[in-house]
């Protein structure tokens, strides 16, 4: 599969649930440190005519690094993109480009670390930000609905349960991934699940009891929300903090990973030898992975080193 | 700052799991962009004034050197031709040639710059002009084209600079109105350069020692640079002739190289006596050297260059032109260069290579000072003093040397500043970016039209 050079260091990638072949990637200028960043839409249309399979559908530059990007569930256009200067942007693909960003949505007051639209209800979606909080904001108004404050430092994920439409997991440098209901008035369950940072959690597609937290004590672990005096699962194998995990949308004990240690894992966290597989292809930290809804196996990761990779399980993703 | 110093802590706090545990062969480095947004700013737009080639002669010493049998525009004509044929443009789309040029008569001057267009090859429908601001002709000529871009008059012109001072020494022709007489700064307009250079050695307490030293270093630097070949990409050798002075016999020869640069020391300089004044400290040793040279830059709008697919060297940002004192003419680039850098955005601390022109030592070091720069980052292959001053063709030249030093330095070389004192009394300066924005590198094809554009924006 082909490999897309970004201009900036890439911090995040999604596939678009509604083309196959569309993804979505949020660039940070200066490893997200210092300077602009850009959201990058492709197209891997092995069709498209010319020497390259890959075409840049659009691209959105912005004052401040892109940590994170989400695609809407209900619009095939719509995307929102987590910004460093604390704000959120919606854009439109099917508007100009002079009429992006759609919405500029300033309330955070640091960095926003992550973005994720809600796949049961389709009207809502969250950010998680540095600023402690998680916000749940609705597209058609111009402010949050509501604020989730309760972390006590960076939250740096925040996801929805992909059954219950009210129900999402965040991910706090407090050393507690939180359990939350947006009809109530806190969080519904606190799990101090590592000695250190967690960095990223998912739901479980097939079990909405599971749930995975990714440490910067490189390890993954996998809980029951009913039962979180233990987890059922602990996934070690990478070398530094492990900065993203998810679940696969196909095969229900399927996990990925990346981390600082610059690799991309896949685990399976029912079997004893967990570790499925491991790509080495990136050379600086990776850190923004997914995997693709419509084609079972499509997997994509970016990271640092400013490129985007999108191959199938098994494959060689340096592969042309 | 503070904010993107907070960053860095938190990302490295992902990768030091906790103080304890000290195996972690991983260390922070302090982050060396600039503090002021802009540094880390892109703005790439099509209407940004670009050069995409800066040529030179070699710089040869009046009266004894390489170009002493040359005529002026023998010199011109090479380089106007280089920056086309480098480029591969069609010489009937630029369009203006604007030469700096100083001491020749300036009608004389205006046409052999015409002729030397004709020698290089472009048609007669391309209109050439001169443009004297004395010591900063060249850089001017390079800001009025962009300025002249800027405004819309043509898209593609050449920048150049042109001085022979075997040919026309500096003298005063007539006689002097005796009204400057009454006016002190008129009056001061009329001292020898080398007098200013003493007024500010003494006003500002420059010593001979420090003078003598930033000679020396200029002539080693430029030493250096030759050695290592640094000059080769920026000079065009010039096929010309030289007459023996004694048998009167003519030789043709190419001339590609410096000749004025010297390998000397503290010692040497120390023995030759002040010209200006009796105690005085300046000396031929520690002042720029009396050149024959030319310069020409080519610039063009950006979506112009991309268009082309000419490879950009360099991004005009600004420039300006200030008046100091006549008397002390050279403390020029000290006033001149913070306020080129505040046009473009900047701060000083951002600039990462200078092109100050070493008039005179005196003025030189105290500029520097003045300004506190960082000697590392001034006249890297050294300056006038070496490698000599044909004072209409040194702005040209010190982009051609700058941009070409910025380009071998890569992407931590952003922002290079020239700048030089002017006679009578002023200071010229200009901020150029690098030129090779690997911010846009990208391997994917854009698509000529947004296909997916929803029914109703179609």
């Amino acid at each position: 599969m082909p490999v897309f050079k970004t201009p900036f260091n890439g911090y995040s990638v999604k596939f678009s649930p509604f083309y196959e072949s569309r993804l979505a990637v949020a660039t940070s200028q200066n490893f997200g440190i210092l300077g602009n960043g850009r959201l990058h839409v492709i197209d891997l249309s092995p069709a498209a005519p010319g020497p390259t399979p890959i075409t840049e559908l659009v691209s959105f530059d912005t004052a401040d690094g892109v940590y994170d990007v989400a695609w809407s569930e209900s619009h095939d256009s719509l995307l929102v993109a987590a910004i460093a200067d604390g704000s959120v942007k919606l854009y439109d693909l099917a508007l100009p480009p002079t009429s992006n960003p759609l919405r500029s949505l300033h309330e955070h007051t640091r960095e926003v670390s992550s973005a994720d639209y809600n796949p049961t209800r389709r009207d809502s979606f969250l950010t998680a930000s540095w600023d402690d909080t998680v916000k749940l904001w609705t597209v058609d108004r111009p402010a949050s609905v509501r604020t989730f404050k309760e972390h006590a430092y960076c939250v740096y994920s925040a996801v929805w349960n992909p059954r219950h439409a009210d129900v999402f997991a965040s991910a706090s440098g407090d050393c507690t991934a939180r359990v939350w209901d947006v009809r109530e008035p806190g969080s519904t369950m606190i799990i101090p699940a590592h000695e250190f940072e967690i960095l990223s959690c998912d739901w479980n597609k097939y079990d909405d009891c599971v749930i995975a937290t990714a440490s910067v004590d490189k390890s993954i672990k996998v809980w029951d929300v009913r039962s979180i005096r233990a987890p059922i699962s602990v996934l070690n194998g990478h070398g530094y903090a492990v900065r993203k995990v998810k679940f696969s949308p196909h095969r229900q004990s399927l996990m990925m990973s990346c981390s600082y240690d610059m690799s991309v894992c896949l685990w399976d966290y029912m079997v004893e030898d967990a570790l499925v597989g491991r790509y080495d292809h990136h050379s600086e930290f990776a850190v923004g992975i997914d995997m693709s809804v419509l084609v079972e196996g499509l997997l994509a990761s970016t990271g640092w080193d400013e490129l985007v990779y999108v191959w199938q399980h098994g494959t060689d993703p340096r592969a042309p | 700052m503070e904010k993107a110093i907070n960053r860095q802590k938190v990302l490295l706090d992902h990768l030091r799991p906790s103080s304890s545990t000290d195996d972690s062969s991983l260390s922070a480095s302090a982050c060396a962009a600039g503090d002021s947004a802009a540094y880390a700013r892109t703005n790439v737009f099509g209407d940004d004034v670009v050069i995409v080639a800066a040529y030179r002669t070699p710089l040869c010493k009046a009266k004894r050197g390489g170009f002493k049998d040359t005529h002026a525009d023998d010199l011109l004509a090479p380089v106007l031709k280089a920056v086309i044929e480098k480029t591969n443009l069609n010489p009937k789309e630029v369009g203006d040639i604007v030469v700096g040029t100083v001491l020749a008569p300036g009608s004389q001057r205006a046409s052999e710059c015409r002729m030397a267009a004709f020698y290089a090859g472009f048609p007669e429908t391309v209109p050439v002009r001169t443009v004297n601001r004395q010591c900063s002709s060249g850089l001017q000529a390079v800001a009025d084209v962009a300025a002249s871009i800027r405004a819309g008059f043509y898209d593609i012109g050449i920048g150049a600079g042109l001085e022979s001072m075997t040919v026309n020494p500096m003298a005063w022709e007539g006689d002097v109105n005796p009204k400057v007489k009454i006016f002190e700064q008129a009056q001061n307009c009329l001292l020898p350069m080398g007098v200013t250079s003493e007024n500010v050695a003494h006003r500002f307490g420059v010593s001979r020692q420090e003078q003598d030293q930033a000679a020396v270093d200029s002539h080693r630097k430029a030493a250096a640079a030759t050695a290592a070949g640094r000059f080769k990409d920026e000079i065009i050798p010039v096929a010309t002739k030289i007459v023996d002075p004694k048998s009167g016999d003519e030789k043709p020869v190419t001339i590609s190289v410096d000749d004025g640069i010297r390998n000397t020391t503290l010692s040497d300089l120390a023995k030759l006596k002040p010209v200006f004044k009796k105690d005085g400290t300046t000396t031929a040793g520690n002042s720029s050297q009396v050149s024959d040279g030319a310069g020409a830059v080519l610039l063009m709008k950006r979506s112009v260059a991309d268009q082309k697919g000419i490879p950009i060297l360099g991004v005009f940002r600004s420039f300006v032109a200030v008046g100091v004192d006549p008397a002390i003419m050279g403390v020029g680039p000290a006033a001149a260069i913070p306020v080129a850098v505040k046009a473009a955005g900047l701060e000083l601390d951002d600039i990462d290579l200078f092109e100050i022109n070493e008039a005179f030592a005196s003025q030189f070091v105290y500029c520097r000072n003045k300004l506190g720069l960082d000697p590392e980052k001034i006249n890297v292959n050294g300056g006038a003093m070496a490698i000599g001053h044909p004072l209409g063709a040194t702005g040209a030249r010190c982009v051609a040397t700058l941009l070409h030093e910025m380009k071998r330095r890569g992407k931590d070389c952003r922002y290079g500043v020239i700048s030089m004192c002017i006679g009578t009394g002023m200071g010229a300066a200009a901020v150029f970016e690098r030129g090779d924005r690997t911010d846009e590198l990208c391997n994917a094809r854009k698509v000529e039209s947004l296909n997916f554009l929803s029914k109703d924006a179609r």
